[in-house]
């Protein structure tokens, strides 16, 4: 249907003999399950094209069908024709000489994607191989410059180092390097950001736009996020459960998306939609919706912390995690915690709810120090502020059912007799949209997204005053996150609670946050009210966390 | 409304999982194999109605046929009635092996694991003295400072078994001690013991679970071991290893060690699957 | 070798001399156990033909007359010195009874230990190269079948075969090289079965890894993807499975040497079980402990060389990362690491 129309679309300018990558009826079976069904695409030469998809859509089997790197199980039909032959069809070994040469990979997770025994020059060889070159002195200087042009300051040091010795932005940027090397017609890039830092992500995706212009590669782009894809690609497909829902080029996609889940996944984007919540946060009972308004202000803050500092001390050295943090939380508001990984937000978290100490400084709950209570008078404290973690695959027993799970708090707490407990499990499942034919399940047989809802669950029947909530949703794909992000805002008009949100999403915080404190290197590097950061952001750092939040062209 | 479409997906998915975590032939027909083994140490009398210990001095040393499965000994016994006979003793023995190295180990385990300090450090010596001393040696000499009984063989295997039970055992304790949940039970109100009796405990025990089930492989493998060195009970017994070791006085008559060694093989593979199903699933 | 590798190693070393006595003073007590008075009772057996004198001497020699704690005080004296005493059958000296039979013992298990090598990394080369339909699957479920074969089965198979039937090699000469060859073999076996469980659990691990596909990306085929990537990688746990299965090697060797009628520790232990020759079992028991201590400090000692993922020092990872409470410590010795049992 939309395939035949989109077909064109991605080459709208060139004639369709001269498309490098032309996609037809790809179809993906692991026995009898299919995973990508008649998939079609084209992409000409110097182009990019998004994959666009949550998790299970399929985007991933189509990157690795058009690279023929499935696992054994996997059998993957069609046709697949790159700069005109049929690449399913061929032989392995007429196909292998393709591999590095003419189709180059960036893959999902720069961690795992490098050998952690061998040398990062030793594999840096293999890439350097395919050029042809035969002198080993000529190869290490052609990887050098490599490592160089793709921004690695020290091209010798990574070249001797081992994959554990690099951070996750180096090691993408080595893995693009080696990718780029043979100088590939087609680069096919894998979410090649999920797993980094917000900033580093755009610098990444700033430098695969940059070799695709210098070196005229075209750039298959898988995605799961319709942001990014629509700044970076010239064209879009939309794939659910392995089935193509749109396609076409971005503008049009994504200015006039026809598909209803290209809508839904456009208004779930929180990038694209920073008011999404706005009339369901103004229900509140007149606390945040004013925040000048004097009650608001001269309340006693639900949650405070003054100058809190926290170091560990690890073979001798001192890391500080948290220098001289101070912020405030008023009550029935929504405060967000903002930082990359290694901002020291975790730690702020771990000591709000007691589970380790400040070297210095206050933490008050309700006017209540937290710090140096006895366990039972940490216990008394919990009680009333709950934590969501952020994986939800982590932190639900395995082994337990969830009405076992959600009843947890009540029965450590001794709270109402049997009855009552098997009411307040089941109101606190219906208030996060549980249905209760999954009281008996256990966690191993729910998704992600049930689990998530589970954990809130847990967290509410208690009917705490604040929940702490850490990424609750960076583990979920955006869909998912959209439907939790609404029952968190809606949980929060109906019972006043006050949320402390750690997030590295910037565009989330600006939906649902009020106030915000941006954390760098365990340091404060500004704080306040949403509205204002994000419209006068005084601090560069924040400038360059806002400046990483995809602009679309066509939005 | 959203509730609703997120059950109908999860529907899917998790009778998907029942599907693909059918359970395979190979593991049936090892649950067969050990349910043949079960009967035939709980009713012997059903299965061999011939006599184990006076055998036919005529019928001596017959090859395998239809009125003797696997032959007759030199005292003409039935061999297949021994085998049926002995596998009470065979089994039973190994159960108290494993039941042994669960218990102590896994008591061992379970304190080093969740005290930690002091105490783990001396338990982790102690089990590390256990693992030093080479297990059948170990229970040779055990074996030969209590007496040569089956019995004794059944306690020497165990206590060599303990070592390794200990470690796994502390290993997955500190993995579980460590994991999200059991801090997110703390933080509602999880006292110490709770969080050690109802997390630890049952999610560690997955792992003890397939490693018992491989250690009676391993222990019905080290018992028949001691008693082929006739460290176990003396004949007419007919311990499945005792067998093997007075058959293979026999060299004309091959029956007489490979009939019961294949009972052996047969066993020990099907326990050796379950165990490997086991952990896959857990 | 910097110093916290020196530190590690000295730790570690400690650790080894703390278990070897502890294991020498676990066996004396398993051994004193033993009901009745099994010494006296041997010294008095007229077959051995001690005289009064010399059972005085060896009564004193052994501290017979003190109590347990100092006999056990003494002997463990004794035993520090590499004094390990006089056997009570033969009154020789038990450090010349054992070094007379260890040379064939450790022969044989070193071929043992050489043929289980050898047939694991073949299984495992073959599970990973040999195309799936020409039975893939017979191999991977050798080890598993190799591990519940009683070893004394596989020895009696081998004699019968070989011997018996083809006539290589004759039971009356234990010491021939085919003899040796199949009497390691039938020790080796369940050794096999050990180390190509984790060769192939490490192999199929490996290449399901991510930057096994990557480095396919880049044009590698199977042959040197196997080579370069995953050979390496899963042959690390190796060197900790080899060294866990010393203790087996020479468990194992009781049961072959009776089997192929070799003069060896085996024999030699028998020998003293059946006599209550309680100094030769401690010494025996002693040592073995001695060598599998030793043979695992060495593995844990080269495996941080071996591996450049181990780090001693318990820095974090990354500068920039989150100095989290609960680091785990890398630094882990063998005896306590996580070893997958096949």
């Amino acid at each position: 249907m939309t395939v035949t129309a989109a077909a064109p679309a991605g080459v709208a300018a060139a004639p369709a003999s001269s498309a490098l990558l032309r996609v037809e009826g790809l179809t993906v079976a692991y026995g009898r399950t299919h995973v990508v069904s008649d998939v079609s695409f084209t992409l000409g030469r110097g182009e990019s094209l998004a994959l666009i998809g949550e998790s299970g859509s399929g985007k991933s089997t189509i990157a690795r069908s058009l690279l023929r790197l499935l696992p054994d199980a996997g059998a993957a039909h069609g046709r697949v024709e790159f700069e005109g032959r049929d690449v399913l069809s061929l032989p392995e070994r007429q196909f292998r000489p393709l591999r590095g040469r003419s189709l180059g990979f960036v893959p999902q997770d720069p961690g795992s994607s490098l050998n952690a025994v061998r040398t990062i020059g030793a594999q840096a060889q293999e890439a350097a191989a395919l050029t042809g070159e035969r002198d080993a002195g000529t190869r290490r200087r052609l990887i050098l410059d490599t490592f160089a042009q793709v921004g690695l300051d020290d091209p010798g040091r990574v070249y001797d180092s081992y994959p554990h010795q690099l951070s996750g932005g180096m090691l993408q940027r080595v893995l693009i390097g080696l990718a780029v090397l043979p100088r590939p017609a087609l680069l096919v890039a894998d979410e090649p950001t999920s797993a980094l830092d917000v900033t580093i992500q755009k610098r990444i995706l700033d430098l695969l736009s940059e070799l695709r212009a210098d070196l005229g590669i075209s750039l298959l782009l898988i995605t799961h996020d319709l942001a990014i894809a629509a700044e970076r690609a010239d064209s879009l497909v939309v794939l659910r459960d392995g089935v193509v829902q749109e396609a076409g080029p971005t503008a049009q996609v994504f200015a006039a998306p026809r598909s209803a889940y290209a809508r839904e996944l456009q208004a779930d984007v929180p990038a694209l939609n920073p008011d999404r919540y706005r009339a369901l946060r103004e229900t509140r009972a007149g606390s945040a919706g004013d925040p000048g308004s004097a009650e608001a202000t001269e309340a006693a803050p639900r949650i405070e912390l003054r100058g809190v500092t926290k170091a560990f001390t690890v073979e001798g050295r001192r890391l500080t995690a948290l220098d001289d943090v101070s912020f405030a939380v008023r009550h029935g508001t929504t405060h967000a915690l903002v930082g990359e990984s290694g901002s020291g937000k975790t730690t702020a978290v771990r000591l709000l709810l007691g589970l380790d100490q400040a070297d210095d400084g206050e933490i008050l709950v309700a006017g209540e120090p937290v710090h140096g209570r006895s366990a039972a008078g940490l216990r008394a404290v919990r009680r009333h502020l709950q934590l969501v973690y952020q994986n939800p695959f982590t932190s639900l027993d395995p082994t337990w059912r969830v009405e076992r799970l959600v009843r947890e708090p009540l029965d450590r707490f001794g709270i109402g007799d049997r009855a009552e407990r098997t009411v307040r499990v089941r109101e606190a499942l219906a208030a996060v949209g549980l249905a209760e034919e999954l009281l008996a399940r256990r966690p191993g047989a729910l998704s992600g997204g049930q689990r998530q809802r589970v954990a809130i669950a847990r967290a509410l029947v208690l009917r705490p005053d604040v929940l702490v909530l850490d990424e609750p949703t960076s583990a979920l794909d955006v869909t998912v996150q959209a439907d939790l992000v609404e029952v968190l805002v809606r949980l929060q008009a109906e019972l006043g609670l006050t949320y402390v949100f750690v997030s590295h999403d910037l565009a989330l915080v600006r939906q649902l946050a009020d106030t915000v404190t941006v954390l760098h290197r365990g340091r404060v590097v500004e704080g306040g009210e949403v509205e204002k950061i994000f419209a006068t952001p005084a601090a560069p750092y924040t400038r360059r966390l806002l400046d990483s939040i995809p602009h679309p062209s066509g939005g | 409304m959203t509730a609703a479409t997120t059950v109908v997906g999860s529907w899917r998915t998790a009778s998907a999982r029942a599907w693909s975590g059918a359970v395979p032939p190979t593991v049936l027909l090892s649950f067969a194999v050990l349910l043949v083994v079960l009967l035939w140490s709980l009713l012997p009398g059903v299965f061999a109605t011939q006599d184990p210990v006076n055998g036919v001095p005529a019928d001596k040393l017959l090859g395998p046929s239809a009125a003797h499965w696997f032959g007759t000994d030199h005292l003409g016994r039935d061999l297949f009635a021994r085998v049926v006979h002995g596998t009470a003793s065979s089994v039973t023995s190994a159960l108290v092996a494993v039941t042994i190295g669960v218990v102590v180990g896994g008591a061992i385990g379970l304190v080093a694991g969740s005290a930690g300090g002091w105490t783990d450090v001396v338990l982790a010596r102690v089990v590390d003295v256990l693992l030093a001393i080479p297990s059948f040696l170990l229970a040779v000499v055990i074996v030969s400072s209590l007496g040569f009984e089956t019995v004794n063989a059944a306690i020497a295997t165990g206590v060599s078994a303990v070592a390794v039970f200990a470690r796994v055992m502390r290993a997955e304790v500190i993995k579980t001690r460590r994991a999200v949940f059991v801090e997110a039970s703390v933080l509602q109100g999880g006292s110490r013991a709770h969080v050690l009796l109802r997390h630890v405990l049952p999610n560690a025990s997955r792992s003890l679970l397939a490693l018992a089930v491989l250690q009676f492989g391993l222990s019905i493998l080290v018992i028949a071991g001691l008693a082929f060195l006739g460290y176990g009970d003396p004949p007419p017994a007919s311990d499945w290893g005792l067998l093997v070791s007075s058959g293979k006085d026999y060299p004309t008559a091959p029956w007489l060690v490979y009939a019961p060694a294949l009972v052996v093989v047969a066993t020990v593979l099907s326990v050796n699957r379950i165990s490997r199903w086991l952990r896959r699933t857990a | 070798m910097n110093a916290s590798y020196l530190r590690f190693a000295g730790r570690r070393l400690l650790q080894a001399v703390v278990v070897v006595l502890l294991a020498y003073v676990f066996t004396f007590v398993v051994i004193s156990v033993l009901p009745g008075d099994p010494v006296t009772n041997t010294l008095r057996n007229p077959e051995n033909g001690f005289t009064e004198e010399e059972i005085a001497r060896i009564v004193a020699y052994y501290g017979l007359d003190q109590p347990v704690v100092v006999q056990l005080w003494q002997s463990l004296s004794h035993f520090v010195v590499g004094d390990l005493g006089v056997s009570l059958r033969s009154n020789l000296p038990v450090t010349r009874l054992v070094a007379e039979v260890v040379p064939s013992t450790l022969a044989l298990a070193a071929s043992a230990l050489a043929v289980a090598l050898v047939l694991a990394f073949a299984v495992a080369y073959g599970t990973q190269n040999l195309p799936r339909r020409y039975g893939q699957g017979v191999l991977r479920a050798l080890p598993s079948l190799f591990l519940s074969v009683p070893a004394f089965v596989v020895g009696l198979l081998l004699i019968q075969v070989f011997a018996f039937q083809l006539g290589l090699f004759r039971v009356i000469e234990p010491d021939g090289a085919w003899a040796t060859f199949f009497a390691a073999v039938a020790l080796g076996i369940p050794v096999s079965a050990q180390v190509a469980e984790v060769l192939i659990t490490g192999l199929d691990h490996e290449s399901r890894q991510e930057y096994a596909a990557v480095a396919r990306s880049r044009g590698l085929g199977q042959a040197r993807l196997f080579a370069k990537h995953l050979l390496k990688p899963s042959s690390l746990p190796v060197v900790t499975v080899v060294a866990l299965t010393v203790g087996e090697l020479l468990g194992g060797a009781l049961i072959i040497e009776t089997i192929f009628g070799r003069t060896g520790v085996g024999s030699l232990v028998q020998r003293s079980v059946s006599t209550q020759d309680l100094p030769v079992l401690q010494a025996v028991v002693s040592l073995a402990a001695v060598v599998f201590v030793v043979v695992n400090l060495l593995a844990d000692l080269v495996y941080p060389l071996l591996d450049p993922r181990v780090r001693l020092d318990r820095a974090p990872r990354k500068a920039a990362g989150q100095p989290g409470p609960e680091q785990p410590t890398p630094e882990q010795p063998i005896l306590e690491r996580q070893v997958s049992v096949p």
